[in-house]
């Protein structure tokens, strides 16, 4: 893995937003092509490797959970136990999620896993390979995200229940829109009928004790970009547990298992020997070299690192309160105060590609850049 | 690991191919036909500023100017129906809305 610092394209702006990349700069460019990481074959073969066994490890931690009754450690509502329960006996459809990975001296650790509401695809799946058709058309890349999300959804498509398929995000977020409109997009392509809605436009129908869209027709499948800790805990959360549609909520209520830091402990528990993990407790006083991270956390909120006991770097944030769990500290390599996080999809059940996210300190945050990535 | 794939984006091609008009269009401030989703047919959208990059037909974002500065609301998009784009609120009597969203803006992950 190298970091090659090269010329942007002259129209580097233009070029990403005629693909509808509009977010690419807040402050500072968050797409950032001043830059790229090169990978050899056999350390993207790794990185994929690892994606495929991380996956099969969550899996069955999931089921591991399940039938001891750990929920209390995931602070998931109690009332919403049979129904996630249900979920998963049920396999309802699932379509993504995206380990964060560290890759360091021939080492990959995972350092948490977003199952549930995972954003850059569009980045890592189209924007990065444009720019690699613009850069160096003969090279190669760890993706295959745009292929393999058409065919999952078309996979999916049998295992629906008839109807639309909804898309739903939050309207404030042009990231979160982009990243919705393009899974709906590989969706069409796969030949699903789908309509897109913001998540505060979702109706409940209170005679017919069903979910509806903005024309109020029935919701029966729903893409929700947003997090089940929060459907849970707002007003028509409850409604999920007797809708009479029985709607399938993708990613699925499962999905609040992994995309808890709970897991980490977990899988460590489960799991010591994989070469994947890092050791990870509930407890504070099992390591002296650790990361402290909300079991409910987001975009490298309130992270406390330390190094012998002392507080080497932490972030502000306005989480923590559902617990914590202890990671072995696995410092992000550093590339003159540059420290890239790679962040390896799985589409269905497969690993499908990677993207980078690079900041200039130690805790991935919501100022980190994407930069693209090439195989030699 | 995909060097031969062709890829095609569906709604942004769509969008892209309604937008790329000659420029005098523009200038005279043509309409772009755009489709609300993938059963609807295409409708006619005006368009929003001439000279804007792709991104604002796709995503529009509209706010309020308060005493307090600008303060941005949301987003329209091409692909939600006028209705929504303008965030109107037909009350139905049987049907309540609002009950998801209140968490945050965004969800960042």
């Amino acid at each position: 893995m190298q970091r090659i610092a090269i010329p942007p394209r002259n129209n580097w702006q233009q070029a990403v937003e005629q693909l509808g990349f509009g977010f690419h700069t807040a402050n500072s460019p968050y797409w950032d092509e001043s830059a790229y990481y090169s990978f050899s074959l056999g350390e993207i073969d790794l990185i994929e490797r690892a994606t495929t066994e991380l996956w099969e490890l969550c899996l069955e931690a999931v089921q591991h959970v399940i039938d001891n009754r750990l929920y209390t450690k995931f602070a998931i509502p109690t009332e919403f136990i049979p129904y996630l329960e249900k979920t998963w006996e049920e396999d309802h459809p699932s379509i993504y999620g995206r380990f964060d990975l560290c890759y360091k001296d021939g080492q990959v650790k995972l350092l948490e896993f977003n199952a549930d509401t995972p954003t850059s695809l569009y980045e890592a799946g189209i924007v990065q390979w444009f720019w690699l058709r613009d850069f160096d058309k003969d090279k190669d890349q760890f993706n295959s995200i745009h292929e393999k999300l058409i065919a999952y959804w078309s996979y999916l498509q049998s295992y629906l229940h008839p109807g639309k398929l909804h898309f739903a995000c939050v309207r404030e977020s042009l990231e979160d829109l982009t990243n919705t409109e393009y899974l709906r997009d590989c969706a069409i392509q796969s030949g699903l009928e789908t309509q897109l809605l913001y998540i505060d436009d979702i109706g409940w129908d209170r005679a017919n004790k069903i979910f509806v869209d903005r024309q109020d027709q029935p919701i029966q499948n729903i893409f929700k970009l947003y997090p089940w800790e929060w459907m849970a805990g707002e007003e028509f959360g409850p409604n999920i547990l007797t809708d009479r549609n029985l709607t399938y909520w993708i990613e699925p209520a499962w999905k609040m298992i992994l995309s808890n830091k709970a897991i980490l402990p977990t899988l460590w528990e489960l799991f010591p020997d994989s070469p994947w993990l890092l050791p990870a407790y509930f407890e504070a006083d099992r390591l002296t070299d650790y990361v402290r991270k909300p079991i409910l956390s987001r975009e490298g909120a309130n992270i406390d690192l330390f190094r012998s006991g002392s507080l080497l770097q932490q972030t502000d944030g306005e989480y923590g309160a559902e617990g914590s769990i202890y990671q072995q500290l696995f410092t992000l390599p550093d590339f003159n105060g540059k420290h890239p996080v790679i962040g390896s999809w799985i589409i269905g059940q497969e690993p499908a590609g990677m993207g980078i996210r690079e900041s200039d300190n130690l805790v991935t945050d919501n100022l980190s850049r994407f930069i693209p990535h090439l195989i030699v | 690991m995909r060097k031969t794939k062709e890829i095609q984006l569906v709604l942004i091609t769509a969008l892209f191919a309604s937008c790329h008009q000659p420029e005098p269009q523009w200038r005279a401030g043509g309409r772009t036909h755009i489709r609300s989703d993938s059963t609807a047919p295409y409708t006619l959208m005006a368009h929003p500023n001439p000279g804007a990059p792709l991104l604002f037909y796709a995503f529009h974002p509209y706010g309020l100017y308060t005493a307090f500065g600008y303060r941005r609301m949301g987003y329209y998009s091409s692909a939600l129906s006028e209705e929504v784009n303008i965030r109107h609120n037909a009350f139905k009597s049987r049907i309540v809305r609002g009950g998801f969203g209140e968490s945050a803006l965004s969800v960042e992950s």
